[in-house]
């Protein structure tokens, strides 16, 4: 108790504990000194009375909306006052704990959130008598094995609120620091218990439970008085040394859909056309039979018509159709005519170069005649 | 006669002085954080355990005051190694609360000397238990009964010194950074297999989706054929039907009839050089004339 107000500093410098005891009785000594030195009796009680009135009105404090007043007598906690005026005894008789009780707080593990000031509150708070974390390996200490010994990173952030008064300041050496070195142990520990694939993707929201069920339970072993609210699992990454292998795992995933769907284009772009083509094929032959079928059947139907003209006059109608067909076949060639049997025109070597037979029709023409 | 009050004075302020110093020499508080040994000219003669003000022997008492509260012990990281021969890095927490200020006071004093000894109990406690165990048992739902197993023992051996050990935890057990590179190449083949595996099924995947649409296509315009090639052939087939019986009524004219259409057909739009013979039957009338038929 070595907290002493300044009121008692004006009346008794000379002693460095204070006491009610010790106000009664340095109120007595400048009385009698006062009389002596010629200062009114009247002036010394106006004094006393003023630091004695000051001393009992610095009783009075205010309890903020977020905070709990506790009051203790004598070091002993006596009262917990609710937010708003209130009044205690002065100094050194009760003092005053104004814990933030329905703030929520916010405690990051791993060095994504971690400023400067952040590490310097934090080191401030650490006690030096004991050791500091072993936090000296820096870029390591958020590392650890998975359970098929794997590496991870993770940093996790912490949000938490004071539970029980009492346990919290009362019951535990440094509440913030122990709440930190458990909730990294459980981090670690529910991170130990899963294998990495579980870590880095599927199964991340169990775990942040599983780290939150499993803090809570230390902290209520440890009588913390913290209660936690949430835990959030902020970064889960493999190493930086392997990160590019997981990486690629992601693309080979990548891939494979790729190559998928471009087997799926493919599928898709031929099978259609196959369909169509099958379809052309179909029609053609559709259309091929019929046409067969028709031509056919007017082809039967002409060779009837004439048949039917040939029954009925055989000779001339063989005749006419014989000639129509010579008109045809002489009207555009070459004739040679030969009379093989006639006298005189024996001799007549009928000599025709096959390669120019149509080069040379003029000659064909002169020895005929 | 003339220095009476000062004397008054003064003998009431050296009495107001003792009063005073006897007051505060045998008054001290003791905070709700706290608990205190009472030593009386070095011997322990109580221990208070409630917080507030408190009463003492001026001069002869002297007051040593101890938390109540559950205290943190860090030990240092300690190498290990574990039943199956792997070496780990472990720091582990204790919490513990001075549980027998007499006995606490006696075996050890002060929360230093405590410490100390605690770190040792649970250094070879945690090397003891942790060299049974194989690595993956840490990593499983086991660590918590080794951890248990620990914190009994220590908590065994730590009443003797008058603390109550509430909990001894694993804060980090790590591979020393010498092997992390191997793990790290080992976790790097591992997702090596992997992504070649995804890529070979992408591959595969790609394989069976390719050829099976082949297939099909195959197949569809196969049939397409096959279908097409019938449809030809009844078609085929019926023209030759309709033929026949229109040509089958005369053949022999049919063959002269055709014949024409094949010399109109296959001829007359070359330009053939034709050799004839006047005796042709019908160069016979340009031959002869008329009347000499």
């Amino acid at each position: 108790m070595s907290s002493n107000s300044e009121k008692d500093d004006k009346i008794a410098p000379d002693t460095g504990i204070p006491s009610p005891q010790l106000v009664q009785s340095a109120q007595v000594i400048p009385n009698q000194l006062g009389y002596k030195f010629g200062l009114g009796r009247k002036g010394f009680t106006l004094i006393a009375a003023v630091a004695v009135f000051l001393w009992l009105v610095s009783g009075i404090y205010k309890v903020q909306p977020d905070e709990q007043g506790v009051v203790l007598r004598f070091g002993k906690w006596v009262e917990t006052s609710d937010p708003g005026i209130h009044y205690r005894l002065p100094a050194p008789i009760e003092t005053i704990l104004l814990p933030k009780v329905t703030s929520i707080n916010q405690l990051q593990l791993g060095k994504v959130g971690i400023t400067k000031q952040a590490a310097n509150i934090l080191s401030a708070h650490i006690e030096p008598e004991f050791a500091p974390l072993p936090a000296a390996q820096g870029e390591n200490i958020n590392q650890m094995l998975t359970g098929d010994e794997n590496i991870v990173e993770a940093d996790c952030a912490v949000f938490w609120q004071i539970k029980d008064v009492g346990n919290y300041l009362f019951k535990v050496y440094a509440p913030e620091k122990m709440l930190k070195v458990a909730a990294e142990s459980a981090l670690r520990e529910v991170i130990g218990r899963n294998p990495i694939q579980a870590a880095l993707s599927d199964r991340r929201q169990q775990i942040a439970d599983d780290v939150k069920d499993s803090l809570q339970h230390l902290l209520d072993a440890e009588q913390a008085g913290i209660l936690v609210t949430q835990v959030q699992l902020q970064r889960v990454d493999p190493p930086a040394a392997v990160i590019d292998a997981f990486n690629d795992v992601q693309r080979a995933r990548a891939d494979k859909e790729r190559l998928r769907n471009e087997a799926e284009a493919y599928r898709n772009d031929i099978l259609p056309r196959a369909r169509g083509e099958a379809e052309r094929i179909n029609q053609d032959a559709e259309a091929y039979k019929t046409q067969v079928v028709n031509l056919a059947q007017g082809d039967a139907q002409s060779f009837l018509s004439v048949y039917a003209t040939y029954t009925s006059s055989r000779d001339a109608t063989a005749w006419r159709l014989y000639l129509d067909s010579v008109d045809q076949v002489l009207k555009k060639a070459n004739k040679v005519i030969i009379d093989s049997s006639g006298k005189g025109m024996s001799g007549v070597v009928p000599y025709m170069p096959l390669s120019e037979t149509s080069a040379k029709p003029t000659t064909a023409q002169g020895a005929a005649q | 006669m003339n220095n009476r009050p000062l004397i008054i004075v003064a003998f009431i302020v050296a009495f107001a002085v003792f009063a005073l110093w006897i007051v505060s020499a045998s008054v001290y508080t003791v905070d709700e954080t706290q608990q205190a040994l009472v030593v009386r000219l070095g011997k322990p003669v109580g221990v208070v355990n409630t917080p507030g003000l408190k009463f003492k022997m001026p001069m002869v008492d002297t007051v040593i005051y101890y938390d109540t509260r559950l205290l943190p012990l860090e030990s240092p990281t300690d190498q290990i190694i574990l039943g199956d021969q792997k070496r780990i890095e472990v720091d582990t927490y204790t919490r513990y609360r001075i549980a027998d200020l007499l006995l606490f006071y006696k075996s050890v004093r002060t929360v230093e000397q405590a410490n100390a000894q605690l770190s040792q109990l649970v250094g070879s406690s945690v090397r003891r238990e942790l060299g049974r165990e194989p690595l993956g048992s840490l990593l499983s739902d086991k660590r918590a009964k080794i951890v248990d197993k620990i914190q009994n023992e220590v908590a065994e051996k730590a009443k003797p010194i008058g603390i109550d050990v509430v909990e001894v935890r694993i804060h980090r057990a790590d591979l020393p950074l010498e092997t992390s590179q191997a793990i790290y190449d080992r976790m790097k083949s591992e997702r090596e297999r992997e992504a070649k595996e995804l890529r070979a099924q992408g591959f595969e995947w790609a394989q069976q989706i390719q050829s099976n649409a082949e297939r099909e296509r195959t197949v569809i315009l196969s049939k397409a054929q096959r279908n097409s090639k019938i449809t030809r052939s009844e078609g085929d087939a019926e023209a030759a039907r309709t033929f026949a019986s229109a040509y089958g009524k005369d053949p022999q004219f049919y063959k002269f009839y055709r014949s024409l259409q094949t010399y109109q057909q296959t001829l007359a739009d070359s330009v053939p050089t034709l050799v004839l013979s006047p005796n042709a039957e019908f160069l016979q009338n340009l031959i002869n004339g008329p009347g000499k038929q």
